[in-house]
């Protein structure tokens, strides 16, 4: 079930971002190696929304842990721009699905959103950014808040804009709207592709959801199966700008997502 | 003056009266000849001879000695307990082979020590330092060390996504998050730093408030040696105070954590 890695070679094209070659990830257990991720190929382009959707327990946050460079691959090869990943690739930020986890609770709303800034930046260009990642989240009245005060889709917000204000090439999404009520959800997915348009940021999404993957994607990657594997890819033909009841009624939405449910429920089954 | 009113709001009035009715229960039972004791002094002498001490400069030259050891003893506890904390909190491997002397060595009675202190030094400071440091060192190493490897491994993946140095992983992140535990362990290491300083100032060193309690029971004048025992509770009172409103002030975030676990 490999056969959705183009052929032609990916070193030399410019708007490459990410490359996956056969990629497998193990990791060493008591009874030996486990294998979490098998023969991967995967590519991202400057400024593409891929989305990857799959059942829990498919090596999906692995996958992002791997582009993201947590997690070093055991064979095959990934790179980043050209160049083999060696660590976490500069300009490419990991948004976790736990946000309460991933937020410094003892410092404020602005303080959490400087973090990847300090030290690098002088004092009131940190401001700015600041100022700036969170008036794109709709944070601005929160600043000086701390975390725990804020609901769960506010601290979400709070660590996507703490991502943002680093401006990254590229941001890995690791189901970061998993845990939210399905309003939240909508309205921070329709935030997240303004983002995308206001940004030019290329964005790796892994979801559980279906029809996440399909209203977000302009790619959608199927993960299936124990070792994660991907099967098949499908381009999200759908009209720009989307819509949360305009494009989930279009023909075309109903058949995306009847094709990945197929997709998913055969590699289940297979 | 809305200090004064502020104040007077915080002020816990039903505990306040039961203190007060208790030292009044204490004087009449003891005037009414109800309760004999011949060396149990009524609450007025022990006032009395609180009044006498502080007079002739006796409290505060012995209150001073105390305190003097309890801040050093503590302080260095805090220091290495901090510092050794830390490095087991990072490392699984120095856990897994210090772990059991230190089961072995906390719960040892931290007082039986001051014979070996008095060996070493002699009626020193340093054997009375010996004594605190010893075991007020523990709270402060243990919770240190709970505090640091249970920082949520979430966070160093935060880290690492933002490619932070390792000096900056410490600084920004594993201080930060262990310091409610550490704040807690010093805390509690306070309370032990001023109990321990007092028992080798009765059994070791002839100095402070200890020996001062010790020196009066010997010289039969009970009224004194109550009087050092309120002054005793009266820096332990003081010193957790001192020590709670610098968390609060220095520490806003973590002051919270610190008074739930304390």
């Amino acid at each position: 079930m490999n056969g959705a890695g183009p052929g032609r070679s990916t070193q030399a094209e410019p708007d490459l971002v990410f490359s996956c070659r056969d990629a497998s990830v193990e990791f060493a257990r008591r009874d030996g190696p486990r294998r979490v991720l098998d023969r991967i190929s995967l590519e991202l382009r400057r400024s593409e929304f891929l989305t990857v959707v799959g059942p829990s327990g498919t090596g999906k946050t692995t996958l992002l842990r791997l582009l993201g460079g947590l997690t070093p691959s055991t064979q095959g090869a990934v790179h980043v721009n050209g160049r083999p990943i060696d660590g976490p690739p500069a300009g490419v930020v990991i948004v976790f699905q736990d946000y309460s986890h991933a937020l410094l609770q003892w410092r404020t709303v602005g303080r959490n959103v400087a973090f990847g800034l300090e030290g690098k930046l002088p004092r009131d260009a940190i401001d700015a950014r600041v100022q700036d990642a969170l008036r794109l989240v709709r944070l601005e009245a929160h600043k000086d808040d701390h975390p725990w005060q804020l609901s769960g889709g506010m601290q979400q917000r709070v660590q996507i804009a703490r991502a943002l204000a680093l401006r990254p090439a590229v941001l890995l999404m690791d189901e970061p709207f998993g845990a939210l009520d399905a309003m939240t959800k909508a309205a921070l997915q329709d935030e997240l592709l303004r983002l995308r348009d206001a940004t030019g940021s290329s964005i790796v999404f892994v979801t559980h959801d279906i029809e996440e993957a399909v209203y977000l994607g302009d790619r959608v990657a199927v993960i299936t199966g124990a070792p994660g594997r991907i099967g098949r890819t499908v381009a999200v033909d759908l009209p720009k700008p989307r819509d949360q009841i305009v494009t989930r009624e279009l023909p075309r939405f109903l058949e995306l997502r009847h094709l990945l449910h197929q997709a998913i429920g055969q590699s289940e089954h297979a | 003056m809305p200090e004064i009113g502020r104040f007077l709001a915080r002020v816990n009035w039903p505990g306040f009266a039961t203190i007060v009715v208790g030292f009044l229960l204490w004087e009449l039972l003891l005037r009414a000849g109800l309760a004999q004791y011949q060396n149990l002094p009524p609450p007025s002498a022990i006032a009395d001879g609180l009044v006498e001490i502080t007079r002739n400069g006796e409290l505060v030259a012995d209150a001073l000695h105390t305190l003097r050891v309890v801040l050093i003893g503590w302080a260095t506890a805090v220091v290495i307990g901090v510092a050794a904390g830390l490095i087991l909190g990072v490392s699984a491997t120095l856990r897994d082979y210090s772990l059991a002397s230190i089961e072995v060595l906390r719960p040892m009675p931290g007082i039986a020590f001051a014979p070996v202190a008095l060996l070493l030094f002699g009626f020193s400071l340093q054997m009375e330092l010996m004594v605190v440091i010893l075991p007020a060192l523990w709270p402060v190493l243990v919770n240190t060390m709970g505090a640091v490897a249970g920082v949520h491994a979430r966070l160093f993946d935060v880290g690492r996504t933002f490619r932070l140095s390792g000096a900056a992983t410490l600084r920004k992140i594993m201080l930060p998050a262990a310091l409610p535990g550490v704040l807690v362990g010093a805390r509690l290491s306070m309370t032990l730093a001023l109990v321990l300083a007092v028992v080798a100032e009765m059994v070791g060193n002839p100095a402070g408030l200890g020996y001062a309690v010790v020196r009066e029971q010997q010289a039969m004048r009970p009224d004194l040696v109550f009087a050092y025992v309120v002054a005793i509770g009266a820096m332990g009172v003081a010193l957790n105070a001192a020590l709670t409103g610098a968390v609060a002030r220095l520490f806003p975030a973590a002051a919270g954590r610190v008074r739930e676990a304390a």
